[in-house]
């Protein structure tokens, strides 16, 4: 990983958020997040799960509490450099390949971090390595199938070397193989995963850490098994 | 399939040309520009009577059109759009210029020659455009305009419009395949629908083109491309420099005997 950073990596402490006024969206988010760590972030449509790993990269930056990423407060003048700690796989893969080539997408990132192309080149085939779509390199982003456009997308933020990597629905709209070829990859990527998700079993598969979100607060925060086992809960909250 | 369909496969098809494995695809960019430029400044600098120098710069357009494997009714199907206007342009010169040109010792009436002049520059002006895009991808246009010192607000602005064409073009298609699907039989969009439905079109266009520049912005996008940096090879000296010859040769020596 990038910094060789350990232990927490993610320190998000009485976060609130709303988009207007007298409607809160998150309502006193606490939790720490250590580096090795596998979070699955589940809760039903609409509750703020989007939103809280929005403000996980800063997209938002006028909420009330404090998130610190790999010891840097999140504010206007660090965000530069919490994003080279931190990448974000958006849920629709269209939207994060807008170059002509998967290699050029993968680039795109080390390239705009100014490192030499001998760099870029070995961020590029490890990265493309890493997700196994390294026959990819050179295809055109928009021929390619859902599934390899998961992990082309994957491999453009792994390419960044971030200490942590937070994901929006991965699994939707994957095929069963996709699917398990996502979960392999994902399981060998180091550093902090944090997946938001309404795939219980894909959750399951990949985290050993589950937080359960239901208006806008964190209802539950422990071990997979004991969230997902506990299906009153989880009818109790939604899903 | 529908029109927007037909545009986005079009628009495939052209990118599919792009990433061609072809020598003319692997030409520096920057030489494919220059060419073309230097072409379309001579085709349209040749005077309104001088019909014989434009024949012979048909040259550029048969080389590339054969050697680049291109097809010819492509590129004017492709170019259907301005091909009209270009070709209109000088439609009424034969009532106006009243003029007799001596051609290759015949006399000719100048409106004519000069109406001809204009719609041949304009049709090799469009199909050498056609050549560059077919073999030259968007991003290796903008690096080229990146390295002539092009101010990059103008190369972001034409590179993010190619990428938000895509989008707008894929919401609308998702649009109006939905409006046909729940209007079976209804020719086009009821006139009643067309507000509702481009304002859906327009704010889902802006919320993905917001996502995209997000994504961008999250991998470290300050307002640069920064495009990989093309080594220059033998022939991208040479295929710029024995073309920019042949063109200014023709341009102002040729054919001088004949009009």
């Amino acid at each position: 990983m990038k910094t060789g950073v350990s232990g927490e990596l993610l320190n998000i402490s009485g976060l609130s958020f709303s988009y207007e006024k007298d409607s809160v969206v998150l309502k006193d988010i606490s939790f720490t997040a250590n580096y090795g760590e596998s979070i699955g972030l589940v809760g039903a449509n609409g509750i703020g799960k989007s939103t809280l790993m929005k403000l996980m990269v800063g997209l938002f930056l006028d909420y009330t509490g404090d998130i610190t990423v790999v010891g840097h407060k999140m504010n206007k003048k660090n965000l530069d450099h919490i994003r080279e700690h931190i990448g974000y796989v958006f849920q629709d893969s269209d939207s994060q390949l807008f170059l002509t080539t998967v290699e050029d997408d993968v680039a795109f990132g080390p390239r705009n971090y100014g490192l030499s192309e001998e760099e870029v080149e070995e961020r590029v085939s490890e990265a493309l390595r890493l997700v196994g779509i390294e026959n990819l390199r050179d295809n055109k982003t928009y021929k390619l199938s859902g599934g390899e456009k998961k992990l082309a997308s994957i491999a453009t933020i792994l390419s960044m070397k971030p200490d942590i990597i937070i994901m929006d629905e991965p699994s939707v709209a994957l095929d069963p193989r996709n699917r398990r070829n996502l979960i392999q990859v994902l399981k060998g990527i180091g550093g902090l995963k944090i997946i938001a998700s309404h795939d219980l079993d894909f959750v399951s598969k990949t985290c050993e850490r589950t937080i359960l979100l239901d208006e806008g607060t964190i209802v539950y925060d422990g071990r997979t098994e004991d969230v997902l086992g506990n299906s009153e809960l989880l009818e109790a909250h939604g899903l | 399939m529908n029109s927007i369909e037909k545009r986005l496969v079009e628009l495939n098809k052209l990118q599919d040309l792009q990433q061609r494995s072809h020598w003319m695809n692997n030409l520096h960019p920057l030489g494919k520009l220059l060419i073309s430029v230097i072409y379309i400044f001579l085709v349209t600098s040749v005077g309104k009577y001088e019909i014989v120098p434009l024949i012979l710069l048909s040259v550029y357009i048969i080389f590339t059109y054969i050697i680049g494997e291109l097809s010819f009714r492509e590129g004017i199907y492709r170019m259907r759009l301005i091909l009209p206007l270009v070709l209109f342009v000088g439609i009424f010169n034969p009532f106006l210029d009243k003029t007799t040109v001596m051609i290759a010792g015949y006399s000719v009436s100048g409106g004519m020659v000069s109406m001809l002049t204009l719609m041949i520059k304009g049709l090799y002006t469009v199909l050498a455009v056609y050549v560059l895009i077919a073999t030259t991808s968007i991003d290796d246009i903008c690096y080229a305009l990146r390295t002539v010192k092009v101010p990059k607000i103008i190369v972001i602005v034409i590179m993010l419009i190619y990428r938000y064409i895509d989008v707008m073009s894929n919401e609308a298609d998702r649009i109006y395949t939905a409006y046909r699907l729940r209007a079976p039989g209804q020719k086009g969009i009821e006139y009643r629908s067309w507000g509702t439905l481009v304002g859906q079109w327009l704010l889902r266009s802006m919320d993905k083109a917001r996502v995209v520049y997000e994504s961008m912005h999250l991998r470290g996008f300050k307002g640069d491309f920064i495009l990989k940096k093309k080594g220059v090879k033998k022939i991208d000296v040479i295929y710029p420099i024995v073309w920019g010859l042949i063109l200014l040769f023709i341009r102002f020596y040729a054919g001088r005997g004949v009009l």
